[in-house]
């Protein structure tokens, strides 16, 4: 195959089975012993689902029609990031026993790491999917585009983690300092809040935040039951397309001597 | 036919750092504590090595502890980078730094295989076609799906082996490591190796023992201080 780019993936291709392993042990690690096994990953996101039903119903009041639905769409896309960009600081770092021994493409590392927080968020976007016509959402062609964005938000995700996961290796504090960051991402995107009740000038700091673009989309998507902004479309297609380059020059750059550093 | 093994001129140099700031807490002191602040060294731990090696030829690196030939078994592994010159390897390397790289306690001994093989760079269905063997070879037949945190030190060590000599690499690269377990199973081990060497595998072995290296290799490679001090043949 002369193919330039079909030779370029080719030894990725050939781990593929490492990745899927690597996802399988931390699944079945991670219920190890617990009886009902994979069933507590939609745990989280019901017990999320009925309390916010509770709180927003019967204790404070919001003017959004089908406001549950607003915020659980919200949190449960803001949960894929933080999770996804919280573990990937520390998955070159937990696999320091691998890398010092193997030679195997390294970014395969934070990837299986991404896809492992990735399985078991889709496990938890279940109960949304049967509760979703219950909270008021609305079935229209539209969802058929949802995988679409879902998949640009992945790969933005995907960036950042690749870029996190090697600069913990020389300042271990990062993880620290992003798990304070996240609590502070939540409130910087629009998840509890309505965009459009922001006064300038933290309409337009709330717009910069990348997150922002891609809460539009998901909230127009499986809230409003619209088709999202081309305008929206095309700023978080060009976040994602910056995540991904910085993650990638930043990898390359540093994987070649992450052996020496671990 | 092409050499197992190409060493051209390898140099590899560490940057030792003492008191490294791993954080910030370390970086603020180093501002007020002279002692506590960053020192840097260079480390040479391989200075201009050169070799090749033939296929199915098996070649031992000898020296004491710091020589550089563990280095040199990752640089050849490529887990590390030469800072200087290359190496070119053709065919499947299989390193083996330690027995049963990416075991997890967790998992029984069946899944271990596989995690242990696709580290190697094996597709699932590629392992489905010789885990009988590994097993077989293995002898731990009864304990195959119990979780690896039941293993003996032993039995772990026998099935990280039984992974790495059937996955039939044209190159084994092994750090002091070529039979484990009781007599019976090291001399099987042995047996194995031979076999592969008999099937035209190549073999570097890192050792301190010279008599090991008499008895596995046809040439020898004596290191100190990261230079090649002599070679055989």
């Amino acid at each position: 195959m002369p193919n330039p780019i079909a030779a370029t993936f080719r030894p990725y291709w050939q781990y593929r089975d490492l990745v899927r392993n690597l996802v399988i042990k931390d699944l079945k690690v991670r219920y190890q012993g617990a009886v009902l096994g994979f069933f507590w990953s939609l745990g989280n996101p019901l017990a999320l689902i009925l309390l916010y039903d509770f709180v927003f119903t019967h204790v404070f009041r919001s003017d959004l029609p089908n406001y549950i639905l607003y915020l659980v769409v919200g949190v449960l896309h803001y949960n894929l990031f933080s999770q996804a960009v919280s573990q990937s600081c520390e998955s070159l770092t937990s696999a320091s026993g691998l890398i010092q021994k193997i030679y195997f493409p390294r970014i395969l590392v934070p990837t299986s790491s991404l896809l492992f927080t990735l399985v078991l968020w889709v496990v938890a976007i279940l109960i949304l999917v049967v509760l979703y016509p219950f909270l008021g959402g609305i079935y229209h062609w539209g969802l058929l585009l949802y995988p679409l964005i879902l998949g640009l938000y992945v790969a933005f995700i995907w960036g950042i983690a690749l870029a996190f996961s090697v600069l913990q290796v020389e300042f271990r504090d990062l993880k620290h300092l992003v798990d304070i960051a996240l609590m502070f991402g939540f409130w910087s995107a629009p998840i509890v809040y309505d965009i459009n009740v922001l006064k300038p000038p933290f309409l337009e700091i709330i717009s910069m935040n990348p997150l922002t673009q891609f809460m539009d989309l998901f909230h127009a998507l499986l809230y409003a039951g619209t088709l999202p902004a081309l305008n929206h479309v095309l700023i978080a297609s060009a976040w994602t397309l910056g995540a991904v380059s910085v993650g990638m020059v930043l990898f390359r750059r540093k994987a070649r001597h992450l052996v020496e550093d671990l | 036919m092409p050499p197992a093994i190409i060493v051209e001129h390898v140099s590899k140099e560490f940057i030792l750092r003492h008191n490294r700031a791993m954080g910030l807490k370390t970086r603020f002191l180093s501002v007020f504590h002279k002692n506590k602040r960053e020192k840097r060294e260079h480390f040479l731990a391989l200075d201009d090595v050169s070799f090749t090696l033939e296929k199915g030829e098996a070649l031992g690196l000898l020296g004491h502890n710091g020589s550089g030939k563990s280095t040199l078994l990752q640089i050849i592994a490529g887990i590390l980078q030469p800072s200087k010159g290359r190496v070119i390897t053709n065919g499947r390397v299989a390193p083996l730094i330690q027995l049963g790289v990416g075991f997890n306690p967790e998992l029984t001994g069946y899944e271990n295989i596989f995690l242990n093989a696709s580290l190697y760079g094996f597709l699932n269905k590629e392992i489905k076609r010789r885990v009988k063997s590994i097993i077989e070879f293995s002898e731990l037949e009864h304990f195959i799906d119990a979780p690896l945190k039941n293993y003996s030190s032993g039995m772990q060590m026998r099935l990280g082996f039984s992974v790495a000599v059937n996955l039939q690499p044209d190159i084994l690269l092994a750090d002091e490591i070529l039979a484990v377990g009781d007599q019976a199973f090291q001399d099987k081990c042995l047996n194995k190796i031979a076999e592969m060497r008999r099937n035209g595998m190549s073999l570097i072995l890192v050792s301190h023992s010279q008599e090991q290296v008499n008895m596995f290799c046809d040439a020898f490679l004596l290191l100190d201080h990261g230079q090649v001090v002599h070679r055989t043949k």
